[in-house]
């Protein structure tokens, strides 16, 4: 910890006058402290830190180009650093990927998947998806002029199908839209009711109860005259309205019964606002997600990611530290610098032999990885689309091992299509991943079936991914259990020594590429600041 | 020796082990063998072998606990598989691929089933 040593002299350099703030005011003043001296902690959600006086002629070496590798290299990169990516895999992004034609995937148990989809055909297996309030992957899709389309997350036409419930519509593709008229009207007919004969006075007051029931006639579409749910034009038509006297005004859908509605349980997809993470508006890149860490590979000069590196041992002492590694060839090779930031997933980092202490080694066990199933399935026609009139936007299902059919927010209208014929977690996710590619395809195709009478007609090839078959990731997202989050994530948040942990695992946006960013933008900011101070 | 140790669990399990063999063993191909193999070896560095595993091998209410609530990468079994079923797959783990282990019953993962409070949060339709 030469570092430390540095700057223990008695002087009042800016790292002693940073130790004094934490100790008087805790992190928070010390944040706010460096805030004021630029080093921008404010602003960590929206834009990179800003990184000012110099590098210093400090070399880090980034493990991984994953984004949490390539945005600390950017980064670091303009600010002056010397930085050298060591990447896994013969491609940048890490788990951003979109399988296409010649795509080329073999996982742990051996399954080899070329992609044969067509030309322009794509699906992303990793993150697919960026809302709206994460700024810090958007600032990249910005600054890299990555184009971007809206991914339909929510569609009233998209059915709903649950198999598990009883009753009529149990086991029957519904809409959704007419499941949350019925589920919501239906409520907020007996709400009405009750609240109009005065049954809620103890809650509302004269003037509150004639304004909840007018919310609740406007909230369920209840007849006004009598407070009663009978249907209304937002779930459907039986006849489509149009034009001259036939069709003329159409008929509006009949609701379901309430007790039918009830024990479907479809109105689990129901919730009076979308979480946080899910909620419109949500963008994707056109042409794939990977179009974003293909942006960062162009603003870097070639020779900063050296592919099909596979770290053996990341070594520190006082005065560097020295990375070894096996190249392309197979032969070992090594590199030294000065910092690390190591954005290798937990899960596959606990295999390496790293020196750093026994309580940070402690801490990386203490972190679970997801497995994490997803199938591309190209059809021959957007039967969805022209069929159904269903516009993106995702199935909920209750199928083991299917959870979620989504259909593309790209290419409309085109001839052929790719959608995601399952996306599911857990031991559902594991046991479907124990299949070769066709079994798998065969089971998301078989089950699609049952909502779609077009799906397996036309059904012509796919690309399935199963995160925790992947070597260099062993799952889809760090999943922290709240032991460990006060326990382990805290460690692994500091540096050890000269070594940076960054990526999504180091972020409460797991799983989420702005988790990755934002992580990363977070420990080159210490790192500056160190060095600066040093 | 070991041949003889190894009879003598065979006869005291006896027509148990027989019986739950086959169901053990699809239910586990099903469940398990995506990451612990079929052979019981697992995926060095990524999976752990259950082939001389001690926690596989040992106390019953170690190893059903894993089972039910999921451990590090591992998912939880419990609303998947019912205790006769966890039992099965159970046996299966520690009597092949060279395991000596006794013969799992439907009660003794009821039993850790039952005191198995902790109730992690329920998943949501969609994650990322």
């Amino acid at each position: 910890m030469d570092e430390l040593g540095k700057s223990v002299g008695g002087a009042w350099t800016r790292r002693r006058f940073f130790e004094q703030l934490m100790a008087v005011g805790g992190v928070s003043l010390a944040m706010a402290g460096m805030d004021a001296l630029g080093f921008g902690f404010a602003s960590a959600q929206t834009a990179p830190p800003p990184l000012p006086g110099g590098a210093k002629n400090t070399k880090v070496i980034i493990l991984g180009a994953g984004l949490a590798g390539l945005t600390s290299a950017f980064e670091l990169r303009k600010a002056g650093y010397t930085v050298q990516i060591l990447e896994a895999r013969s491609f940048a992004g890490g788990r951003v990927q979109a399988a296409r034609k010649g795509f080329e995937d073999t996982d742990l148990a051996g399954n080899k998947q070329v992609c044969d989809f067509d030309e322009g055909q794509y699906i992303n297996i990793g993150p697919w998806r960026i809302p709206y309030h994460h700024q810090s992957t958007l600032h990249y899709v910005k600054q890299f002029g990555v184009p971007v389309e809206l991914f339909n997350n929510d569609n009233d036409a998209a059915y709903v199908y649950f198999e598990k419930g009883k009753g009529p519509l149990a086991g029957k593709p519904i809409r959704k839209g007419q499941i949350a008229a019925d589920a919501r009207g239906y409520t907020a007919e007996l709400m009405a009711k009750v609240a109009s004969k005065g049954d809620l006075d103890a809650a509302l007051s004269p003037t509150d109860r004639q304004l909840f029931v007018d919310y609740l006639v406007g909230e369920g579409r209840l007849q006004r005259k009598d407070l009663s749910y009978t249907g209304t034009d937002g779930r459907g038509f039986d006849v489509l309205p149009g034009a001259g006297v036939s069709p003329g005004p159409g008929r509006e859908s009949a609701p379901y019964a309430f007790a039918d509605v009830m024990s479907s349980r479809a109105w689990q997809v129901l919730s009076s606002v979308a979480g946080w993470e899910q909620q419109r508006t949500m963008l994707e890149p056109v042409g794939g997600m990977d179009m974003i860490p293909k942006g960062f590979v162009k603003a870097l000069p070639p020779a900063t990611i050296t592919y099909n590196a596979l770290v053996d041992r990341i070594q520190q002492n006082a005065k560097g530290v020295k990375v070894s590694y096996t190249d392309a060839a197979g032969k070992a090779a090594e590199v030294s610098g000065d910092y690390i930031i190591c954005t290798i997933p937990l899960s596959v980092l606990k295999n390496i032999r790293m020196d750093v202490s026994k309580p940070f080694l402690a801490a990386m066990a203490n972190v679970a990885y997801a497995p994490v199933n997803k199938i591309g399935l190209q059809m021959k026609t957007r039967f969805w689309e022209e069929k159904h009139h269903i516009y993106g936007g995702h199935i909920y299902t209750d199928i083991p091992g299917v959870g979620t059919i989504s259909l593309p927010s790209t290419n409309w209208h085109g001839q052929k299509g790719v959608l995601l014929g399952y996306y599911s977690f857990g031991g559902e996710a594991a046991k479907i991943s124990a299949l070769p590619p066709e079994e798998r395809a065969k089971f998301a195709v078989m089950h699609g079936q049952k909502i779609f009478p077009e799906y397996a007609e036309n059904f012509e090839t796919s690309f399935s991914k199963c995160w925790h078959l992947d070597p260099h990731n062993l799952g889809g997202w760090a999943e922290w259990s709240d032991e460990g989050r006060k326990s382990a994530y805290p460690v692994l948040c500091e540096p050890d020594g000269r070594i940076y942990l960054s990526g999504e695992h180091l972020s409460y946006l797991t799983g989420w590429q702005a988790g990755a960013i934002e992580s990363a933008w977070q420990q080159i900011a210490k790192l500056h600041a160190r060095v600066q101070q040093a | 020796m070991l041949k003889f140790v190894a009879a003598a669990v065979l006869a005291a399990g006896g027509p148990a082990v027989a019986q739950a063999q086959p169901v053990g063993q699809a239910l586990y191909n099903d469940n398990c063998a995506a990451c612990h193999q079929r052979t019981g070896l697992g995926l060095k560095g990524a999976f752990p072998a259950l082939a001389g595993d001690k926690l596989a091998l040992g106390p019953v209410p170690a190893a059903a606990t894993v089972l039910l609530m999921g451990r590090g990468g591992m998912p939880a079994f419990r609303n998947e598989l019912n205790d006769a079923e966890l039992a099965a797959i159970l046996t299966y783990i520690r009597t092949n691929w060279g395991n000596k282990g006794a013969v799992v019953t439907s009660a003794q993962v009821a039993a850790v089933r039952a005191r198995a409070t902790a109730t992690p949060k329920p998943r949501g339709l969609q994650a990322h």
